[in-house]
């Protein structure tokens, strides 16, 4: 593996990403949707901090779902993936493109998280165990996207494949994030021995989508 | 063939007449005699799935892809015939037909997993990238099993009766009905087996 | 450099490209590949470079007896192809730096490098977009040459060039091959077809 040139990748993403503003701008919008739609239907009526985790990872995991699915599909619809192909080591591109990828979710979340808060009159009673099972919930979201939008790229009919194949996989993300989510929202006692399961699948993640890349791109 | 099929009619006769209905559950007891191997059935196949998707990857025989997807199709029809019968007996003896206990939950993705599987195979038409995206697709999956198997129920409270061998080492299981279940986990690997080499 | 093809096998579906089909390239030479259109010159490129895997046979590359493996033999391959796309929204220098600097290489005479590919200092600041289709071509030939490559796959290199274009082309081929190159030419180009040294019909 070579930094220099994950570094060259995520260059390009970024600056064709900021010229071309249409992938994080739709990503947005369907994050603030998705909030007024359900800030809307429930009228302000308060909620169980389990029900706003789950809200929150949701909205979470159905806006990362628009951004992410372009990763390679944009690429292949204007035929630069064949070039890239050709000039292009997997490893340099598996990690330039889940990193960018983690950007963008980050930038996302910058937005929708104190948006989130204020409409949903939203506690945090531990703000640093919130933040970090954010962060490592987006490193497993974009680590097992970048793999899986390798493979829906393949796909003839892709509607909606990406997020059928995503969410199984990061379901051992999904599930303590919540969990974590809600415990920091409420307060209370929380170990941070749980954000380990966490860490550890991300871990487990990151190497197997490292291993498993190698043979798409070939 | 023969002998599999005489050894599934002995099982099935040996739960219907040798078998004592159990206490507090009567003679619900016997849909265990299909949940459980129906379950493990559905464990089974996902990890030869696995298996032969690695061996793909290795090698890039078509007769490997073949049998990752023979196994995935027998996995899923295992898996929703445990779902459903297993239901069945929650609705019958707690009274819900669902209530997201992690076993559930466990098996729940697996029809999830299985369902992206079948339907990444559906979408894609090459040959080739058809059987090398299921190949990694399926391994890639096949991690988040003992995640969801061994992390996840420790954070959550479970209805589910423990498994056959509990934490201690100890059966905690009538005799007759253990020989039983035993001997129908086994006829469900060799009918498992026999699918697989058809 | 020297590939070695044996008994190449490849069907698409029913359709069967090749069956049977041996071949040796070697470098310091350009060998035309010819043939009607769905013959299988790209598909054969492809195969040649290793982006296709054969239904039977073997394809294995080698530089002097040792084998390459299939990394080694990617890092020394360029290719220019139709199929080839550039992004449209980074400018001309921005997709040159970045393909060369995926092969660890850092261009330093931008200004030659263009000027060799008959396009202007004032085209190296356009977006790609606003390239027209045979400044496309003139670009992507450039990152073959930034690159340095052993192997050049060239799919219809000619296509849509101008007749300085092509003469551009034929003489930077022959240069490669005075380098040592090995090239491989798809074809229907009767000049292209006359500069090769081997020919392989379809």
């Amino acid at each position: 593996m070579n930094g220099i040139k994950i570094l060259t990748v995520l260059r390009k993403e970024l600056t064709a990403g900021l010229r071309h503003r249409a992938a994080s701008a739709s990503m947005l919008m369907f994050a603030l949707t998705a909030l007024a739609c359900m800030s809307l239907a429930l009228g302000g009526s308060p909620l169980e901090p389990n029900v706003l985790a789950a809200l929150l990872w949701i909205v979470i995991f159905f806006a990362s779902t628009v951004g992410l699915d372009r990763i390679f599909e944009d690429e292949a619809a204007s035929g630069t993936l064949t070039t890239l192909k050709v000039y292009a080591d997997a490893q340099s591109i598996l990690f330039g493109k889940m990193i960018y990828a983690l950007i963008s979710l980050s930038a996302l979340s910058t937005f929708l998280l104190p948006t989130f808060i204020v409409l949903f009159d939203c506690p945090v009673a531990e703000p640093p165990v919130m933040l970090l099972t954010i962060v490592f919930g987006l490193i497993g979201l974009s680590g097992a996207g970048t793999l899986v939008a390798a493979l829906s790229t393949a796909a003839s009919v892709k509607s909606g494949l990406f997020s059928i194949l995503l969410f199984p996989i990061v379901l051992p993300i999904f599930l303590p994030a919540i969990n974590l989510t809600s415990a920091a929202m409420a307060g209370g006692e929380i170990s941070l021995t749980m954000l380990i399961p966490m860490l550890l699948f991300d871990a487990i993640l990151l190497v197997a989508s490292s291993i498993l890349f190698d043979y798409i791109w070939n | 063939m023969i002998a599999t099929a005489l050894f599934t009619l002995g099982i099935v006769a040996a739960v219907f007449l040798i078998v004592p209905p159990a206490e507090g559950l009567g003679n619900l007891v016997r849909i265990i005699y299909f949940h459980v191997p129906t379950a493990w059935l559905s464990v089974i196949a996902f990890f030869t799935s696995a298996y032969f998707a690695a061996r793909y990857l290795r090698r890039l025989e078509p007769s490997d892809d073949e049998s990752s997807a023979r196994a995935v199709k027998i996995g899923f029809v295992c898996v929703l015939l445990s779902t459903v019968s297993g239901a069945i007996f929650s609705k019958l003896t707690w009274g819900a037909y669902w209530n997201w206990d992690p076993r559930q939950t466990t098996i729940f993705v697996l029809i999830l997993i299985y369902g992206a599987y079948l339907t990444l195979r559906a979408a894609v038409n090459d040959r080739r990238t058809r059987a090398k995206v299921s190949a990694v697709y399926s391994l890639l999956s096949v991690l988040t099993v003992p995640f969801l198997v061994f992390i996840l129920p420790r954070m959550y409270f479970s209805l589910h009766p423990t498994p056959l061998i509990n934490s201690s080492g100890s059966i905690d299981m009538d005799r007759t009905m253990l020989a039983v279940l035993l001997a129908a986990l086994a006829d469900a690997t060799l009918i498992f087996y026999r699918l697989m080499r058809r | 450099m020297r590939i070695v093809l044996e008994g190449v096998r490849l069907a698409f579906g029913r359709a069967v490209l090749f069956d049977g089909l041996t071949a040796t390239f070697e470098s310091g030479r350009t060998t035309a590949i010819v043939g009607a259109n769905g013959a299988g010159k790209s598909t054969l490129l492809k195969l040649a470079g290793q982006f296709l895997e054969p239904d039977a046979g073997s394809i294995k590359a080698f530089d002097g007896d040792r084998e390459l493996l299939h990394a080694e033999l990617r890092r020394r391959t360029a290719a220019l192809a139709p199929t080839m796309n550039l992004y449209d929204r980074l400018t001309a220098t921005e997709n040159l730096r970045f393909f060369a600097g995926l092969r660890d290489v850092t261009v330093d005479d931008l200004d030659g490098l263009f000027a060799r590919v008959g396009l202007t200092a004032e085209d190296e600041k356009k977006l790609v977009v606003e390239y027209s289709t045979g400044m496309k071509q003139r670009l992507k030939f450039a990152i073959v040459l930034a690159v340095g490559a052993d192997l050049w796959l060239l799919d219809e290199p000619g296509a849509n060039l101008d007749e300085a274009g092509r003469s551009m082309m034929l003489k930077e081929i022959a240069r490669a091959v005075g380098e040592r190159k090995l090239v491989l030419l798809a074809t229907n180009d009767p000049s292209e077809e006359a500069a090769a040294d081997d020919l392989i019909r379809l």
